[in-house]
This record gives structure tokens, sequence and C-alpha cells, in this order.
């Protein structure tokens, strides 16, 4: 049986570091030549303060939230986030996702990113419809 | 009146050669089959445990053809194939390859994500031939507290070769100009 979700309930938190081990693996699945992610003196030539993660990293890591908090019976449909501010390696991230609407067989959470000193790193929302086979 | 770059800075110069394109198809690309390994090593390194993503019997348990992506893979993915040779990248390492125009490495401009809008129209599994068209949206400049920047949105559909759409996504990166960051 799936559970229902109400506006106003909150996923549990996604707690996550990031390192520099796990940006080289990112860069190097989706083929991400890109230095600032794996160089870090290049990285702070240009004027970084360290190994910048990947926005879609960030993206990923949300997602999970929202996914493993659902569970399968629920399917994302569509997601979108803007970047507030870089985040640099190794990072102890939080994603937290929280209902905003609940109607029929979809929900939308509001998504954010928050670092270790509770800066908000990135916002973003999602909806999610139940998929075909879940139980009512 | 909306902001634009300084005359003869090398973001006004992107701007200009750049903004005439919004609304042009940049690219229309066969990019080959999207292997079961390369959504496994994406779910494990992004830390996503659950099976459908490396377990084909589970994912078929779960309705699937096969192993199924997490859902940004397709949008994470810089190059696909074989890429661009090492003498070929720009000096920030960033492949120049039509998905988003990047501007003359002689600007100097420098590239970073600042977010996107994804559409997850149908899942994607292992062994899809996919295709992509990726169309200009816009290109924005703005004022933003670090300096002056452009902002550029691509439009990128993922399909598989019989043209069921995958995903839709409005991806935009930001560039900078590093001489006018304060």
């Amino acid at each position: 049986m799936s559970i229902n979700f109400e506006v106003g309930d909150v996923l549990p938190p996604l707690k996550h570091t990031a390192t520099a081990m796990q940006l080289f693996r990112y860069s190097a699945v989706t083929w991400n030549p890109h230095r600032i992610h794996f160089d870090e003196s290049y990285a702070r030539d240009e004027g970084h303060a360290g190994l910048a993660l990947h926005s879609h990293l960030r993206a990923a890591l949300a997602m999970r939230c929202v996914t493993e908090g659902l569970g399968n019976d629920w399917q994302v449909a569509k997601f979108a986030y803007r970047l507030r501010r870089p985040v640099y390696a190794p990072a102890d991230l939080a994603y937290t996702a929280r209902v905003t609407t609940a109607e029929g067989d979809s929900l939308t959470l509001e998504l954010i990113e928050e670092t270790a000193s509770a800066d908000l790193g990135f916002e973003g929302t999602v909806w999610v419809n139940k998929t075909a086979g879940a139980t009512p | 009146m909306s902001f634009m770059p300084d005359p003869g800075t090398p973001l006004a110069t992107y701007y200009a050669e750049t903004q005439p394109m919004v609304g042009a198809v940049l690219s229309l690309r066969n990019v080959g089959v999207l292997d079961a390994v390369t959504i496994g090593r994406y779910a494990m390194t992004i830390g996503a445990t659950d099976p459908i993503h490396h377990d084909a019997a589970a994912a078929r348990s779960a309705g699937y053809a096969d192993v199924v992506a997490p859902p940004n893979l397709l949008a994470a993915i810089v190059e696909w194939g074989v890429g661009t040779p090492e003498t070929g990248l720009q000096p920030d390492g960033t492949p120049n390859d039509g998905e988003t125009p990047l501007g003359d490495p002689d600007l100097g401009l420098r590239v970073m994500g600042a977010g996107e809008e994804m559409e997850l129209v149908n899942p994607v599994v292992a062994g899809t031939e996919l295709m992509i068209e990726s169309t200009l949206a816009a290109v924005t400049p703005k004022q933003t507290r670090t300096g002056p920047c452009v902002f550029v949105t691509t439009l990128n559909t993922f399909m598989s070769a019989d043209g069921t759409v995958l995903n839709r996504n409005r991806r935009t990166v930001v560039l900078r100009n590093p001489l006018q960051e304060s």
C-alpha cells in the first residue's frame, strides 16, 4: 500500500558529504572534461574556492531526496531548479523536500539544498505522479 | 531599460554574436546507444542504490524493459561517444560541441551551470538509441552581485531513434568575464 502525502509533509532530509573523489568519478561517468571539477589549482586560478560541485551532481542528490523519500509508487514528471551559489568539495549538504500541493495522484514539492553553514545552495520544484501500478 | 554589457567587452561581443541565433536549431545528433554500465555507474556515483538502476531483473519486475536511468542522467552527460580530443578542448577543459554556444575561446569567458527545467516524459532504459536536438532558447545579459554575465538557455530534446521523446530539458548556463568580476 502506498503512503499518501499531504500539503506540509516534509520528506526525510538527505544528508550527504560530497568529496573530491565523488566529483572525479562524476566527471568521468558523464565524460565531463571541465577542469573546475577535478583540477583544484586550475579552479582556484579561475577564482573558485576549490573544486566546484557539478550542478547536475547537486541536482541528482536533490532528486534522490525526493525519489527515496516518496518510494517507487511515485515518478518524477518534472523538475526545475536554480543555483544560488557555487559549492566546493568537500561539502556537507542537506536536501529537504516539502509537499506544497497534493491533488489526486499528483504532488508538487519545494526542494532546497543547504550547506553546512545553512546557506541556501539551490532551490527547486519537483512535480511527481503516482505510478500506474501503485496501490491506492 | 534592461541590462546590456559594456560595449567592446568580451561579454558584449558574445551577446552580439549569439543573440541573433535564438530560435535556431543548433544540432540534431544521433549519439548512440545508452548502455547498462553507464546507467549503473551513474547511479553508483550519485549514491542511488535502488536495484532498478543496476539489476535488469529488478528493473523488469518494476515494469521497465531494462535497467532505468536516474532522472537526470541524460541531462548530465557532457560528451557522448568518444568525445573531443584533448587538443580540441578549450583552456578550461570544456568542449565546444554545439550543444551550448560558448563563444570564441579568445574571448576568455568562463562558464558554469545555473539551472535547468527537466520534463521527464518517458523512462530512459538501457539499450535505447538516443537522438538529441538542441535549440538556442534564450540569451540574456544580467548584472549580478559578482559582476555582469550572460545567461544562455538551450532546449535539449532527448528522443529514442523512433522519435519518442524521453526528456525535454531547458538548460541554463552562465557566462562570465573573469576580468569584470567583483
